[in-house]
């Protein structure tokens, strides 16, 4: 996958390079700004009141 | 001897090489794939982890300093009363602004615990959604108990935050003991508490703990009291911890917000 990746990249082994970096640094902010936000609430590590369980107030 | 007989296996497979190796070598390339899919998921588990636990502290530390500031800066500009005032309204003259009503979403002044750090201070912001509580606030218990708020008479001025992530600022609650002050401030008042009991874990359902008089905190009637509530373990929601206080004093705000001896002292 990432050698099949790394292959169709266009340019010299620094170019490459210079994309990959690119690229992981858009995955990463594409995943702290929409992603992981998207994902947090769905998973029980965030709520902190008592609230009955009917998810209310939960956070 | 031992030579030939390792060897044998080998050679019948060596002579049916090239069709199965094409299939191996597929399998094989599936397999790389996958190993590959694994890693990424791991990766990006990683970054969740860093997201939770660092990059929410730093978007809602971000955010409730802002709002701080605001919320002072309003404080500072003059009589007018709190964020729910529309501005150009003018409140009746000599009316004390502490009764107004705070609607969700409206910050209400600061928590400060100075066992939980020197200059431990948090805002305090109506609501415990989820949105109010991930800006990196206490958030004020509407329900299933709507708090009194500290200049009623009577009643649990409930408070919830998180414990990690999002500012994380009842991190350490489980470092307020028995005796360690607590104090609200507003506009115009210090309210102190003194913390009478706590309570190490209990459950998520367990929504006396926020009730104006908190079970098991050991208040017998009606008074003046506050809750602290926030999830336990750490890194975890598995349970619910609450720390309870009533109120000891009411100080006026002086002009240079000299803060009580409570939070001088540390």
């Amino acid at each position: 996958m990432y050698g099949f990746i790394w292959r169709h990249l266009p340019g010299n082994t620094l170019v490459k390079a210079a994309i990959s970096v690119l690229l992981i640094l858009g995955i990463v902010y594409l995943l702290f700004t929409y992603v992981f936000p998207w994902a947090e609430p769905l998973l029980p590590f965030g709520d902190v009141t008592v609230d009955g369980g009917d998810g209310a107030a939960s956070g | 001897m031992q030579d030939d007989e390792t060897a044998q296996p080998v050679g019948p497979g060596r002579e049916a090489a090239p069709p199965a190796g094409r299939g191996r070598s597929r399998a094989l390339a599936a397999l790389g794939v996958f190993g590959e899919l694994l890693i990424t998921l791991g990766l990006v588990l990683g970054l969740f982890v860093a997201y939770s636990l660092w990059w929410t502290n730093v978007q809602a530390d971000r955010a409730a300093s802002q709002a701080a500031d605001r919320l002072r800066g309003s404080w500072a500009a003059g009589p007018t009363a709190g964020p729910s005032a529309a501005p150009g309204t003018t409140p009746a003259p000599g009316a004390p602004s502490a009764p107004e009503r705070f609607a969700a979403g409206d910050d209400v002044g600061f928590l400060h615990v100075p066992a939980m750090g020197r200059d431990y201070q948090v805002l305090i912001r109506m609501g415990t959604s989820t949105e109010v509580l991930d800006e990196g606030v206490a958030g004020v218990y509407e329900q299933p108990y709507r708090a009194a708020m500290p200049w009623d008479q009577a009643g649990n001025f409930s408070l919830a935050a998180h414990r990690d992530g999002h500012g994380a600022k009842f991190h350490d609650l489980d470092a307020v003991h028995k005796g360690d002050a607590v104090v609200v401030e507003t506009k115009d008042k210090w309210y102190v508490y003194k913390v009478d009991n706590t309570l190490a874990e209990t459950s998520k359902y367990d929504t006396g703990i926020v009730a104006p008089v908190p079970a098991r905190s050991g208040y017998a009637g009606p008074g003046r009291y506050i809750t602290l509530t926030t999830c336990t373990p750490v890194y975890t929601s598995r349970y619910r911890m609450a720390v309870w206080g009533s109120l000891v004093r009411v100080d006026d705000v002086d002009a240079k917000r000299t803060p009580p001896p409570e939070l001088r002292r540390s």
